[in-house]
């Protein structure tokens, strides 16, 4: 069993990430969550570079968020002002119409960062038809928390940047605290305090707990104490 | 339903450099959401940014039920919720 030692700094190696990362989608697709399964997406290594298969990143795609109720009452509302008395000219069988009550669909990417030495999330998110989301559209989607957290530290919490594989702009949260909390994660953890150190595969499910919430997405509890009740087949 | 309306009993615990309650112990409807418990340490410490998290390195969701997260990572009838003055981001 891989472990870190106790006096741990909340970071890992890329090589912990991609176990953690094996572990962490093996058990979350064999659960059927009813979400879309995360997979490994190998990147092709560049000419010039050492083959390795830790070249790579977490994906999670086409994930449709819930909507909260009091949305779907505002827009229900907004039924109201469609009706017309002029003939339309729109014809639903051939034109794409613009539904607001359109549920965006979200692809995650996780990403291991070589500077923090902390998984970093990058996502995007498009309508049905493929046109991408600003910021401005998103916030509409997430929980009132995240508004709040978005309106103090704009610059600091979800910005867009590079994705570091596909070389698009995605938008991104920002990993400067993630060490410090992740530390924080374990420092109870009885896996430190009696052995000495912290087992990796714990790492993803605690961290996806603290990223998760930010789009409104509850972990199901079952699933994070399985991974918390030594079921984990594949101790690493 | 009656046994989610039952009381859980949330004890708050300092990590870090977070100050310590005089009262760390408290009863807390099963059916009220964690945002609550956030809420009510943000108001006790005076501070806007707070890291929480339940044993098992879990930090819930502020819309999970408080007897979820009891029956899921309670432990010697209580909830044990720690804090600390980090923020998450930026």
């Amino acid at each position: 069993m891989t472990s870190i030692s106790s006096s741990w700094d909340g970071t890992i190696t890329s090589t912990q990430f991609h176990n953690a990362a094996s572990t962490f989608s093996e058990i979350w697709n064999n659960f059927d969550l009813g979400f879309p399964h995360w997979s490994w997406i190998n990147f092709p290594n560049k000419p010039g570079f050492a083959a390795t298969k830790l070249q790579g990143y977490l994906s999670l795609e086409n994930m449709i968020l819930p909507i909260t109720t009091e949305e779907e009452c505002v827009l229900a509302g907004t039924e109201d002002l469609t009706c017309s008395n002029e003939d339309s000219f729109d014809d639903t069988a051939i034109l794409v119409q613009k539904d607001s009550k359109e549920r965006h669909h979200y692809d995650f990417h996780v990403i291991y960062s070589s500077s923090f030495r902390v998984p970093v999330l990058y996502f995007r998110a498009y309508c049905s038809d493929g046109e991408p989301l600003a910021i401005e559209d998103l916030e509409k989607d997430f929980p009132a928390y995240t508004a709040q957290e978005l309106a103090v530290s704009k610059w600091t919490f979800i910005t867009r940047e590079e994705h570091p594989y596909l070389n698009r702009p995605w938008y991104t949260l920002h990993p400067c605290g993630t060490s410090e909390w992740m530390k924080l994660l374990f420092s109870n953890e009885p896996s430190v305090v009696n052995q000495g150190g912290v087992a990796i595969e714990k790492y993803l499910t605690s961290w996806f707990s603290v990223v998760s919430p930010v789009f409104g997405f509850k972990i199901p509890l079952k699933f994070s104490t399985f991974m918390n009740s030594g079921n984990v087949a594949t101790v690493i | 339903m009656a046994a989610d309306s039952r009381k859980v009993i949330v004890h708050l615990r300092a990590t870090g450099d977070a100050p310590i309650l005089k009262q760390a112990k408290f009863k807390i409807a099963g059916t009220d959401k964690f945002i609550k418990v956030i809420d009510f340490l943000r108001r006790q410490l005076h501070r806007e940014t707070l890291f929480v998290y339940v044993n098992s390195a879990f930090s819930p969701n502020p819309d999970e039920l408080v007897i979820d997260l009891y029956n899921n990572f309670g432990f010697d009838g209580k909830l044990v919720v720690n804090y600390a003055c980090s923020m998450a981001w930026g």
